[in-house]
């Protein structure tokens, strides 16, 4: 039987059920969450998948996941039997992540009498620390191993109940078990929240009526993305940008693409061939990531509510070099990846993009995400702890508006740690955060300004910096001029002495000691 | 006497009860002294007997909308001074590279730091000499700046700069808002905006409602001024004008009440409200035995975190004026964009863009005549053209009037699933309860899909916000954050007695005697997010249980191993209302054939379907009608499609059972 096709009326009726039931899993998520980096800024995805994997929803969270997560539930689906109230966790990069602090949950939905699960329901969210050489598992390792706790796809909940061995493995290798434990918990808690009404709404239309919306919604997001295609010019657009290091030598590391648009077919090939090979620093990309960056830039020509399903990349033809910083191979170093390379690559992808549609696409942002992590000793309760924050910076101008002043931009959207909650929670105290005056670049249309946020050690710490955006400033357009660079200070306590971090690095701090992290500001776009 | 008015932005409406028999009074706004009305109002009820006056006023969310409040400094720890303006360094509109993001409240010239810093724990670890606070003077005087908000770091765990702040300032002699008394309560983005909003708002209100009670005093023998809160209790003026943030919601506040007071006065304590107006609809879920509308304290008011206590009301972005379009995928949308008042729907003859109104009217669903009581002229053959010429591929003009109508119910169907199903409750066991303009033109229909049995269409829909101030309890909250583990449940009894005292002392000077309700805002050590629960002295262990149970239901698990962490005590103190019961007329059995006063055709299912027309005003009680049937009135009307049963209750009300079948 051919699926029929549903009217538009139903189909917008179903697309937001599953869009809200996204969204419920996240609020249930940061609302049980220990973890500041959960609870406070929100870093996390929830999605839906049909019964093939195919991402049918998204709730409005971190973009980088956007083409990642449908890799981690294959990669769940074809190592497991997962069954009846089982959920799998992974976090391998080489495997269906991203990299290593990611932990992604994917629970199968199975109907009442039904088999095979009939979709299923993931969420993903970034742990304070996983283990390996450096605290916070954000640090300059040269191979996988050093970089934390790898875990294939495995079951952490099976026939309903934890695992209790796979659990205790996971907690043994970590370095705040406890948080950890709790924020897991949160994890299995949504994926049940997403399980119910996913249920609620199958009962309420039967299994084959939901069955022809997803497909309807699927084929719904691809007509978007041709729309826009076909109203593009045609060409082949060719651009080039770099990450300023890999953190072990100076050398830059390339990132090529070749972006070929065919209006006529509303079709797009992104061929990254000519970027760097993958790299010994931490920076590398698997190609999920890749994928993300493509299907971000691609969500953004669409409305703004429009639905982030897979019909969206079924107009893009991706091809990205083995072995390359665009697609790494095990045993490659990848935190970065994820964080910095991405924005790298989505810089890439708008300046080739910026030819093809100079009136829609903006100048480059901050580009960097300026990662930092702490881990140590809390002095107050004896306990360790680690604290991993992102600090944003400028938006790019656009074509005729000046860019935002210290927001997120592009891959990510997490918040920033309240003061009054960082304070509670670490020992740190912080001295100041504000706009960094004049770092956007100059133009008709003025780049946003970056951050400046100062923190005080109140304890002895390892203090690991991962930012961009040091050599190569993020670039203006149309005669706009670049934002400034980013940077990182210390001042000693002991000493009374400053001296420059540079952008990927791990130094053990002394209390007293004050970090001062300046982030880029975003380009200015015309003269 | 007491009387209430709720100004909105066309009409005021009055409430007042009359040896027990609850009266009316319309009158049109008077936006650029909106206390002309009032007194206007009140004069037509009795010019000179004393009056006390309950308020609902949208004085401060239009304010808000608009920008046009006051200028106000922000004074926070030195080195913070932008916080206000990064707020979480998010962006609202993910995946739009071209949005724009409306101004901050505070530009960078009216920013002020301090030199000082609290810590954590509340230790003063740098405290602003003298001389720093009169600099601070100097600069603040020379701003201009007509109010000022305090909110230093921590300051909800230790006041005392705040307060050095708000006393080196006082010579300004203009109003001065502190965080540590509006939101004592941690994240110090969310505080200092709650501060800056009620900073922003309080000149204006200050002098609107100090002036309103003057004059209400002078011409109504000493009659005093109250004011309707976000939160859905009364407050004295004189609070109301230090604390107006606490007001921004004042009138929805108010339709909340009135929809939980008629509804129960008619027998259903389990009510979900559905208030459509012409940009938006308001919904709301309220269950009498768990105390009525649930309160937040996440809200965002003009796209700026306001952290008091407000009813739960959701906000879809659909209504009457929100317009139909095709995107580019072929999928139908309505909204959120809105025709407004101008150029308005097509069938109003300016605006050129078909719109839910339009539809309504092409399905037979609006009777012109009786639109506004006629004094609005609608154009129905300029409105079918105009769907038309828009329907897209849809083979005809009803087909596309039809979608417009499912989809747009389909974005309020989806506003209730957030308040309801989201939250754990089962529409199946409330009422709807549907007013405002556009409720009852959609309510059967959307309880139908929600499988809702029951909808209640109010006496009068037009003046429930009045009727619900006039009827709300005095109320006042208090909290404090205490940060205890569970155990500690068992000792809070002296916490919450000095609570009541200090509750109490305020509302003696109101001249009114409450009961304090004791709750305790309780999550799993190191959440980041409380749940409330009710406290009792005889039998405290009980929060710690509900506190599993209710985890258990919102976040699919609970764990009564893990510890628990006290952080908030919160008093309520209230007094009640006047009792009110409604007029009971006698019912007898009768069909409404006296209010028959027409029959037109109305569009159900896929066809026109000869449907009676009914004056609500003629309704007697004990009139049973059989859809398909319209009820008009003055600002609504009623849809009854094929399979539904009316039946006019003693107090008036409509109550429609949607199972019916005919």
């Amino acid at each position: 039987m051919t699926p029929s096709v549903p009217d538009p009326v139903e189909l917008a009726i179903f697309r937001s059920a599953v869009h809200s039931i996204a969204e419920e899993m996240g609020a249930a998520l940061r609302r049980t969450a220990l973890s500041p980096n959960i609870k406070e800024r929100r870093d996390y995805s929830c999605a839906l998948f049909d019964r093939e994997a195919r991402v049918i929803a998204m709730g409005d969270h971190m973009p980088v996941h956007l083409g990642s997560m449908p890799m981690s539930v294959e990669a769940a689906v074809r190592a497991l039997p997962l069954g009846r109230g089982d959920i799998a966790v992974l976090n391998d990069p080489y495997a269906g992540g991203t990299h290593l602090p990611d932990i992604t949950m994917v629970l199968p939905v199975f109907l009442s009498g039904g088999t095979r699960p009939a979709f299923y329901v993931s969420n993903r969210a970034h742990h304070a620390d996983v283990g390996g050489c450096f605290a916070g598992s954000m640090g300059p390792a040269r191979e996988i191993f050093q970089e934390g706790l790898r875990i294939p796809p495995v079951r952490i909940v099976r026939g309903g109940v934890v695992d209790r061995e796979t659990m205790d493995l996971l907690l043994l290798n970590v370095r705040t078990p406890e948080e950890r434990e709790g924020d897991l918990g949160a994890q299995i808690g949504a994926c049940r929240v997403g399980e119910r009404r996913m249920l609620e709404l199958a009962g309420k239309y039967g299994e084959p009526r939901v069955q022809d919306f997803i497909a309807g919604l699927l084929d719904y997001s691809e007509r978007l993305v041709r729309a826009e295609l076909s109203r593009m010019s045609a060409g082949t657009f060719v651009a080039e940008d770099a990450l300023d290091d890999d953190g072990v030598s100076d050398a830059p590391c390339r990132i090529c693409v070749r972006l070929r648009i065919d209006p006529a077919a509303g079709a797009l090939d992104a061929d990254f061939t000519g970027s760097s090979p993958q790299v010994p620093g931490s920076i590398n990309a698997v190609r999920a990531i890749t994928l993300s960056a493509c299907f971000y830039v691609l969500r953004c020509l669409l409305e703004r509510d429009a639905p982030a399903t897979a019909g969206i990349l079924r107009p893009l033809t991706l091809v990205t070099p083995p072995g390359s910083i665009v697609d790494a191979r095990s045993p490659a170093a990848v935190a970065g990846g994820n964080v910095e390379t991405s924005q790298r690559i989505v810089d890439t992808l708008m300046r080739a993009l910026a030819q093809a549609a100079p009136d829609r696409v903006p100048a480059a942002s901050a580009g960097t995400m300026s990662n930092l992590t702490i881990g140590g000793v809390d002095p107050r309760t004896g306990e360790a702890f680690t604290y991993y924050e992102t600090t944003a910076g400028g938006m790019g101008a656009r074509p005729a508006l000046d860019g935002l002043s210290g927001v997120h931009t592009h891959m990510t959207n997490s918040l920033n740690t309240p003061v009054e909650a960082l304070e509670y929670a670490y020992p740190l105290r912080v001295r100041r955060y504000g706009y960094r005056s004049g770092s956007g670049g100059s133009g008709r249309f003025r780049g946003g300004d970056g951050l400046v946020r100062e923190i005080e050690l109140l304890a002895p710490a390892q203090v690991t910096i991962l930012a961009d955006r040091r050599r190569f400033p993020p670039w203006g357009l149309a005669g706009g001029g670049e934002g400034a660079v980013g940077r990182a200070v210390v001042t000693e306590a002991a000493t009374g002495t400053s001296f420059e971090l540079p952008g990927k690095c791990s130094r053990y701090l002394e209390a007293g000691d004050i970090l001062r992290m300046e982030t880029p500001g975003g380009g200015g776009w015309g003269q | 006497m007491r009387a209430a008015i709720d100004t909105g932005g066309t009409f005021s409406d009055c409430v007042y009860l009359d040896q027990g028999e609850l009266r009316v009074l319309k009158l049109f706004s008077t936006p650029s002294d909106p206390a002309q009305a009032v007194l206007t109002a009140l004069r037509q009820i009795a010019p000179d007997i004393r009056i006390d006056l309950r308020h609902g006023t949208t004085l401060g969310t239009n304010a808000l909308l608009e920008r046009r409040g006051a200028r106000v400094a922000f004074v926070t720890t030195q080195g913070f001074e932008d916080i206000i303006a990064i707020g979480r360094q998010t962006r609202s509109a993910l995946y739009d590279w071209l949005a724009s993001v409306p101004e901050c409240l505070v530009p960078r010239e009216l920013r002020f730091g301090v030199p000082e810093r609290v810590s954590a724990e509340g230790e003063i670890l740098r405290s602003p000499a003298d001389a720093e606070l009169n600099a601070l003077l100097d600069e603040v005087r020379a701003s201009k700046a007509e109010a000022v908000a305090v909110s230093l770091l921590f300051s909800f765990a230790n006041p005392a700069t705040e307060r050095r702040v708000a006393e080196a300032l006082a010579p300004l002699g203009i109003p001065v808002s502190l965080s540590s008394l509006i939101l004592p309560e941690f994240r110090e983005y969310e505080r200092a905006s709650t501060t800056v909003v009620n900073a922003c708002l309080a000149p204006r209100m200050q002098n609107y409602l100090l002036r309103l009670e003057e004059r209400v005093a002078a011409e109504h023998q000493g009659g005093r001024v109250d004011v309707m809160q976000s939160s859905g209790g009364i407050v004295s003026a004189r609070l109301a004008a230090q604390e107006p943030v606490r007001t921004v919601l004042s009138g929805p506040a108010g339709g909340v009440m009135g929809a939980m007071r008629v509804a129960r006065a008619a027998g259903f304590d389990r009510i979900i409200g559905l208030d459509m107006g012409g940009t938006s609809t308001d919904v709301f879920l309220s269950d009498a035995a768990q105390g009525g509308v649930r309160r937040t304290r996440e809200a965002l008011v003009a796209g700026i975190p306001v952290s008091v206590p407000m009813l739960q009301i959701h906000t879809a972005g659909a209504g009457g004026g929100s317009i139909a379009r095709f995107d580019r995928g072929g999928m139908l949308r309505v909204g959120p964009e809105s025709a407004g008042a101008d150029p308005g729907p097509i069938c109003f003859g300016r605006g050129i863009l078909p719109t839910v109104t339009d539809a309504n009217l092409l399905l037979g669903r609006l009777d012109p005549s009786s639109f506004l009581g006629g004094t609005v002229s609608v154009d129905g053959d300029r409105a079918e053209a105009g769907l038309v010429e828009h329907k897209g591929p849809l083979a005809t003009a009803e087909a596309f009037a039809s979608g417009i109508i499912r989809v747009v119910e389909t974005e309020m169907d989806r506003a209730i699933r957030v308040i309801s199903v989201e939250q754990g409750y089962d529409p199946r066991d409330f009422t709807l309860v549907a007013f405002g303009g556009g409720g009852p033109l959609h309510a059967c229909s959307l309880a139908r899909a929600l499988r809702i049995p029951t909808v209640l269409v109010p006496m009068m829909p037009g003046a429930l916000s009045a009727l619900g101030i006039l009827l709300a309890d005095v109320v006042r909250d208090h909290a404090r954050t205490v940060m205890l583990t569970g155990d500690a449940v068992h000792d809070l009894a002296d916490d919450f007695a000095v609570l009541e005292k200090e509750t109490r002392r305020e509302f003696a000077e109101e001249g009114l005697e409450g009961t304090p309700a004791c709750s305790l805002d309780l999550r799993y050590r190191g959440q980041g997010y409380e749940l409330n629960v009710p406290w009792s002295a005889d039998d405290p262990a009980r929060s710690l249980a509900a506190f599993h149970e209710l985890h258990q239901q919102r976040y699919g698990f609970s764990d009564p191993g893990k510890s628990i962490q006290i952080v908030s005590l919160r008093l309520r103190m209230t007094a009640p209302a006047d009792p009110w019961e409604p007029q009971r007329r006698d019912s007898r059995p009768g069909d409404g054939r006296s209010a028959r006063c027409g029959e037109r055709n109305i569009f159900f299912d896929g066809q026109f379907l000869p449907s009676l027309v009914y004056r609500r005003d003629q309704l007697l009680a004990g009139d049973v009608l059989d859809g398909p049937a319209m009820v008009t009135e003055y600002t609504s009307a009623t849809i009854l499609p094929p399979g539904c049963r009316a039946v006019v209750d003693p107090f008036l009300n409509l109550i429609i059972d949607v199972r019916a079948s005919s």
